[in-house]
């Protein structure tokens, strides 16, 4: 076997002088071509992920159903609510920052992967903790409408059409068609973000968990 | 000063490119796949290059960058192993320079080496590139021990594949 890499290194170094050789003009027009690395994917990525559902919030459409709040009485505490997810987020937004100025090409091989899966948990973590506000809430609104007295002007279009369902049955439907269609929704967008992210990162989580794996 | 630092490098990187070349060769498999990462290493290569300050080499600074882009930057999905479409003067075997025993081990060595995994090939890379074990252990970052223990596990996967 030593033999046959030998053999192979000779006739390796030896085909040097073949290689294609690109002129000056040529590398000098490759230098400010737009790189399309996966680090500037993450970076895009994260962005995406720190603003969009930030944005969505703005959203006359998503906005108008924010009076349901109002109507069962649980709005202070989204607004509390919403504060904190403020705060958190600009933490993992600080965070990934960090991490990401950190990433290196002239770092070795194990490092770089290390440092870019770092950055790419950071926004995990971000999402996961997102996902979990969206439960909680889905669970305060849930209280909300079990507490509500006047169920029946919790959506006023309807109150009409409602008159003569008993409120119990109304406030149950309620909650179990919230329920589920939240929990459903939440555990979809996650699913769908991680399948994403598992292929993305797919060939770098395999490359570095064999890096890993030779130390322990 | 801009100017002047464009050209030192790209002249360094005409010098150099080589080993780009042969990163290239090992890593993709058809025509398009080879320009498409050496141009993001070359994107790689300029981008750090300010911060090149000399203390090594200008090619032993490029080996390191040049298979980081390769193994973890590098964005595509390889395409299939065996594509005939393109076959790169690596890859290819002079008959009249070796006899046939001789040319057939190329010629199974070189098939062997391209179905190995992205870090398996970083480590013959660089060893078909006499570079020491100190050198590899330092590019991959792992330690030298480990680096000779892979270097041998590679030798027994080749044979396993030379001789089925």
């Amino acid at each position: 076997m030593t033999d046959e890499l030998e053999l192979l290194k000779r006739d390796w170094q030896k085909k040097e002088a073949e290689l294609p050789q690109l002129s000056y003009e040529e590398l000098h027009k490759m230098i400010w071509k737009k790189s399309s690395s996966i680090v500037k994917w993450i970076l895009i990525i994260s962005i995406l992920e720190f603003t969009l559902p930030q944005l969505l919030i703005y959203l006359p459409s998503v906005g108008e159903p924010m009076k349901i709040y109002d109507h069962i009485g649980v709005s202070n505490y989204l607004f509390v609510l919403s504060l904190v997810i403020y705060v958190v987020a600009l933490y993992f937004i600080f965070q990934f920052y960090r991490r990401f100025k950190e990433i290196s090409v002239l770092d070795n091989s194990k490092n770089l992967m290390g440092k870019i899966i770092k950055t790419r948990r950071t926004v995990k973590h971000y999402i996961i903790f997102s996902l979990a506000m969206v439960m909680v809430t889905i669970v305060i609104t849930l209280i909300g409408i079990y507490l509500n007295e006047d169920i029946i002007h919790i959506v006023p279009e309807l109150a009409e059409g409602l008159k003569k369902v008993s409120p119990d049955k109304l406030r149950t439907t309620l909650m179990i068609t919230m329920g589920i269609l939240g929990v459903v929704l939440t555990l979809f967008i996650g699913g769908v973000y991680f399948l994403l992210y598992g292929l993305l990162l797919r060939k770098l989580n395999k490359n570095y968990a064999e890096l890993k794996q030779l130390e322990f | 000063m801009k100017k002047e630092l464009e050209h030192k490098f790209v002249t360094e990187l005409q010098d150099n490119q080589n080993i780009v070349h042969k990163v290239c060769t090992l890593y993709t498999n058809d025509r398009d796949s080879h320009n498409d990462l050496f141009q993001e290493i070359t994107i790689q290569l300029w981008k750090a290059y300010p911060k090149f300050r000399g203390e090594a080499k200008f090619s032993t600074w490029m080996y390191r960058v040049a298979l980081n882009t390769a193994i973890t930057l590098y964005r595509k999905s390889k395409k299939r192993i065996d594509t005939q479409d393109y076959e790169s003067v690596l890859f290819k075997i002079k008959a009249d320079e070796y006899d046939e025993t001789e040319e057939q081990q190329l010629r199974l060595m070189y098939k062997a080496v391209r179905q190995l995994g992205d870090i398996d090939k970083a480590l013959v890379f660089l060893y078909l590139e006499d570079k020491n074990y100190t050198e590899i252990s330092e590019t991959l970052g792992i330690s030298e021990v480990n680096a000779r223990v892979k270097m041998n596990r590679i030798k027994t996967k080749l044979r396993t594949i030379l001789n089925p």
